[in-house]
């Protein structure tokens, strides 16, 4: 009887454990999200690639969609999060249920706004590239993910630095483009210019951790 | 009613509250205060060479805010002059207070016995910081008017408050309108300041399908729904509402800069203070100032944060509390 009990509890541990993916999952779903953030780069759009796994299956996928909503809080995950909500919805399915148990995968660390909503829908998990020194809220600017916010949702683990250089190389060529005396590529003038979400680069960053 | 005795009732009421600015912690924070040692001067006449040799010997870095001397605050005291001899911190293990005029190779004649005294450790930036700085220690102060009165609740005029107050209202509304359909009572309004036009009403959309929508990120879709742009549809929610004049139809705004920094130049009446969500989103999308009623429990304009002042954030606004606390306050009681 006593090595029941101690066998159902295994499988009840805090849910971030639970959560863990092994580096090949990692590496599996990371290098889908850089080639999200390639293809944006390619098309002239901010470079930054996000995707929401939940049990092996890809449920939300967000790029940055500031210019052509005009609304400055369009940021990837915020529209890869609403891309969740409707993945619930259409299976009936409980939001809170299904973000516990699923991890979002991105190039760049969240903004302070991206990592509060984060919270707010009760992602565990983030696992992202380089480090946002302008806007970060995963311990850059301010740690939202793990600071003490007893109102604002729960607070998530974060497993960063994978392929950091990568990430900031891509968005080092887009601002590149950014400059006026750098050949712009063919895309729509209103794709270019930088959006809320921009990043800062930092061209003697190390890897991070 | 006749309309004037009408605005007199009205700006009446708003002397029921006050427009309180939320300064940033350095501002804001208690006089700190740093122990040291001063000394009276006994011979008058030996002042400016004691200040000379003393500030060799013993400079003062980084307090550049303190006064090196002082009147002496009672004025039967027989030397009506006190300086500061050196920072308590920089006596070294050992040495008796009355030592530190003999142990160093100066003319130390006409100071008396040191004794300790704290000075105050930053120069102090508001009055209320100045006026405390001064009890311990006189320093100097580089007052800024405009935080003066905002602090005293005097920066805007009855009129001012008056329009204040019409918006606050619509965002109480707003508020209200949301309740009715089972959402948390917080309802925000989008100004123009130099129209004076209401660009957007919002109230929070959270229940049902959509946890985000907090009612400062309605506003800003409503806003860029104005301008030809926005991510979500309303029509289920009559009470938030945006005005698309000529202007915005056109898009002229985001157009001539390229960038969509909605709300530049706007300004933000909301009943709470927002969380740190919106705050961001504010930042992000420029907004000029904010005005809220009641504070937040994790609030990140003041209360948990003061994300407007945030350091390395690339851009700063005003931010103002207390615009008709008790009826935003009442919004949340039953
Ligand atoms: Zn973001
Ligand atoms: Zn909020």
């Amino acid at each position: 009887m006593i090595l029941i009990d101690m066998q159902t509890d295994r499988f009840d541990p805090e849910k971030s454990e639970f959560l863990q993916p092994s580096e090949s999952e990692i590496q599996t779903w990371m290098s889908k999200a850089f080639d999200m953030g390639i293809e944006a780069l390619e098309n002239g759009e901010v470079p930054v690639g996000c995707l929401m796994v939940y049990n092996n299956e890809i449920i939300g996928k967000g790029r940055n969609e500031v210019n052509e909503t005009k609304n400055a809080t369009r940021h990837a995950e915020m529209v890869a999060l609403d891309q969740v909500l409707d993945w619930c919805r259409v299976r009936e399915k409980d939001p809170k249920e299904v973000c516990e148990q699923t991890v979002l995968y991105v190039t760049v660390e969240p903004c302070i706004m991206c990592a509060a909503a984060l919270r707010l829908l009760y992602i565990p998990l983030v696992v992202y590239g380089c480090k946002n020194e302008r806007f970060g809220g995963c311990g850059s600017v301010l740690d939202i993910s793990s600071d003490h916010l007893p109102h604002t949702g729960t607070t998530f683990k974060c497993i960063a630095g994978n392929r950091a250089e990568e990430a900031v190389e891509m968005l080092k060529t887009f601002y590149k483009q950014e400059n006026p005396n750098a050949p712009k590529p063919k895309v729509r003038k209103d794709l270019v210019s930088p959006p809320g979400g921009a990043v800062v680069i930092q061209v003697n960053q190390g890897p991070q951790h | 009613m006749e309309p004037q005795a009408k605005r007199r009732k009205e700006m009446d009421k708003c002397d029921t509250w006050d427009v309180l600015p939320v300064l940033s912690d350095e501002k804001s924070r208690d006089t700190e205060l740093l122990p040291a040692y001063a000394a009276p001067i006994i011979e008058k006449r030996e002042t400016s060479r004691l200040v000379k040799e003393l500030s060799l010997i013993y400079p003062l870095p980084g307090l550049q805010h303190i006064k090196r001397v002082r009147a002496c605050k009672d004025k039967s005291s027989p030397h009506p002059l006190e300086v500061i001899v050196c920072l308590a911190r920089d006596v070294a293990k050992g040495v008796m207070p009355a030592d530190l005029l003999r142990s160093q190779s100066f003319d130390s004649s006409g100071l008396g016995e040191p004794f300790l005294v704290e000075i105050p450790a930053n120069p102090p930036l508001t009055r209320p910081q100045f006026e405390k700085a001064s009890k311990h220690w006189p320093t100097s102060f580089h007052e800024d008017k405009q935080v003066t009165s905002a602090l005293r609740g005097q920066l805007f005029t009855a009129d001012q408050k008056a329009k204040m107050q019409d918006y606050m209202t619509a965002a109480v509304q707003a508020a209200k309108s949301g309740r009715e359909m089972g959402m948390d009572a917080v309802g925000a309004v989008i100004v123009d300041p130099e129209s004076e036009q209401i660009v957007a009403v919002g109230h929070d959309c959270k229940r049902g399908a959509q946890p985000l929508h907090h009612a400062v990120m309605v506003c800003i879709d409503l806003v860029a729904c104005g301008q030809g742009g926005g991510a979500y549809n309303y029509e289920k929610y009559p009470a938030c509402q945006f005005s698309s004049s000529d202007f915005f139809r056109n898009g002229c705004n985001s157009k001539e800069t390229g960038q969509p920094y909605i709300c530049t130049g706007y300004d933000l009446y909301v009943t709470r203070e927002p969380c740190v969500m919106c705050a961001m989103a504010l930042v992000h999308s420029r907004i000029n100032r904010v005005f809220y009623g009641a504070p937040s429990a994790d609030g990140a304009l003041g209360t948990k944060y003061k994300i407007h002042c945030q350091k390395d954030l690339n851009h700063r606004f005003e931010v103002f509390k207390a615009v008709m606390l008790n009826a935003c306050e009442a919004l949340h009681k039953k």
